[in-house]
């Protein structure tokens, strides 16, 4: 890593997504979730005393007895924020969650996650995220729709806010043209680097922003009061252990 | 619910709505010509096995806490439930699992360590190394055909797959 921190990716990725959860507001992910649930924990901490926090199957932070109570919650509208995680991402706003290689003849077929085709227009802001930059995740046409960007005329959509985070940028879906732009590099790269490892147009036009720079106090929280919360609490204790470096 | 489908919020443009023409439509919202909705097929299967806990003479169960077979047994015809004890009375106050009445269910039977290779919270874990075995199997037709071979159709009965499987100490103690 590039911040001086000798950040871990994980460690990068959840102090970025930590940043979008809001006081006030219900943000959830999904089972398998260390990042996200991390996020949120730090988000908590920084910035956003009174969120709820969903990590399902977790027992501190799941009010749900079964994967259905959750799903109809986000149906009726009841989550602010909602995290996916994504094989491969497509400049129109499609993932893919499913499938690796061909779509007819997959080298990996990945098990599960059908909810998140209805979060992605249940859940008014999404947030993904991709453990690596790479033109093999972010392709002109993800390989197999799990999750569709743009809804056909007439099917109701709550989803206002799409953002991508990665190790290297963020990006923005953009609402109007439903084209996925260049939001802000983070510190350390250039807008060069991240248009090289993007396997679309990234519609740049003008300066690109720098992402905000990563702060002590974010790296000494996670590593201090969220380290050992997620320990004491058994979310992702181990996860949390090994991959959240010591203070 | 017994309708034949149910409309859901999401989906539309995936490839899980193209890939199922047949379980999956979007149409027009019969109170609101405004909008368009997907609809799913219901599912109602004419069989359902699934494993639970315990179960008695009735044939009403327990089943391990926070999983959708009550629904499954809802939606199907006929339910079988494999259990890993049968008992004079299943209780539908026992807070060890979920009560799934009598009335739901066909047939009862008695088979300890049943969901081997996978587990039963709280009296056994997943067997990992069989796991891995059947999703390495599960590749190609030809190695699926082996396994299924090797570990159901060559094997005479539960018994002898738990044999065949060789039992894990812990595995051992609770079919004791």
């Amino acid at each position: 890593m590039t911040t001086g921190f000798d950040l871990t990716i994980e460690e990068h990725l959840a102090i970025l997504m930590s940043r979008e959860v809001n006081d006030w507001e219900t943000s959830a992910c999904g089972a398998l979730s260390f990042i996200p649930a991390t996020a949120m924990l730090l988000g908590r901490e920084m910035r956003a005393p009174n969120a709820e926090i969903i990590i399902l199957g977790s027992r501190d932070y799941s009010p749900f007895v079964t994967g259905k109570d959750f799903h109809f919650h986000a149906q009726r509208g009841q989550l602010d924020l909602f995290f996916i995680s994504a094989i491969e991402i497509d400049q129109h706003g499609n993932f893919n969650l499913h499938v690796i290689g061909d779509r007819d003849e997959p080298d990996v077929l990945m098990p599960g996650q059908y909810g998140t085709g209805m979060l992605y227009y249940a859940v008014p802001r999404i947030v993904m995220f991709r453990t690596e930059h790479t033109r093999r995740s972010f392709v002109d046409q993800v390989n197999y729709v799990s999750g569709a960007g743009t809804s056909p005329d007439g099917v109701s959509r709550r989803t206002r806010e799409v953002k991508v985070i990665t190790p290297m940028a963020k990006l923005n879906f953009n609402q109007e043209s439903r084209i996925m732009e260049l939001g802000s590099v983070h510190e350390g790269f250039s807008v060069d680097q991240v248009v090289e490892n993007t396997g679309f147009n990234l519609g740049i036009q003008g300066e690109i922003d720098t992402t905000p720079q990563i702060t002590e106090e974010e790296v000494h929280t996670l590593r201090t009061v969220v380290k050992s919360h997620m320990i004491d609490s058994e979310t992702y204790p181990n996860e949390a252990a090994n991959l959240i470096r010591e203070p | 619910m017994g309708v034949p489908f149910t409309s859901t919020l999401g989906y539309a443009g995936t490839d899980i709505l193209e890939r199922r023409p047949d379980d999956f439509k979007i149409i027009e919202n019969p109170f609101d010509s405004q909008e368009r909705t997907v609809v799913a097929k219901a599912m109602n299967p004419d069989v359902a096995i699934f494993h639970g806990l315990k179960g008695d003479r009735l044939g009403n169960v327990l089943v391990q806490k926070h999983g959708e077979e009550l629904l499954l047994a809802q939606a199907s015809r006929r339910v079988i439930v494999t259990v890993e004890e049968i008992v004079n009375s299943v209780d539908f106050e026992d807070s060890d699992g979920w009560f799934i009445p009598a009335i739901h269910v066909s047939a009862v039977v008695h088979a300890p360590l049943g969901a081997h290779p996978t587990g039963v919270p709280g009296l056994y874990d997943a067997d990992e190394d069989r796991i891995n075995e059947y999703v390495k199997a599960s590749g190609t037709d030809e190695s699926f055909g082996k396994y299924l071979n090797r570990y159901v159709f060559e094997v005479g009965s539960h018994q002898q797959y738990l044999e065949l499987v060789g039992l894990r100490p812990e595995l051992e103690a609770v079919a004791r």
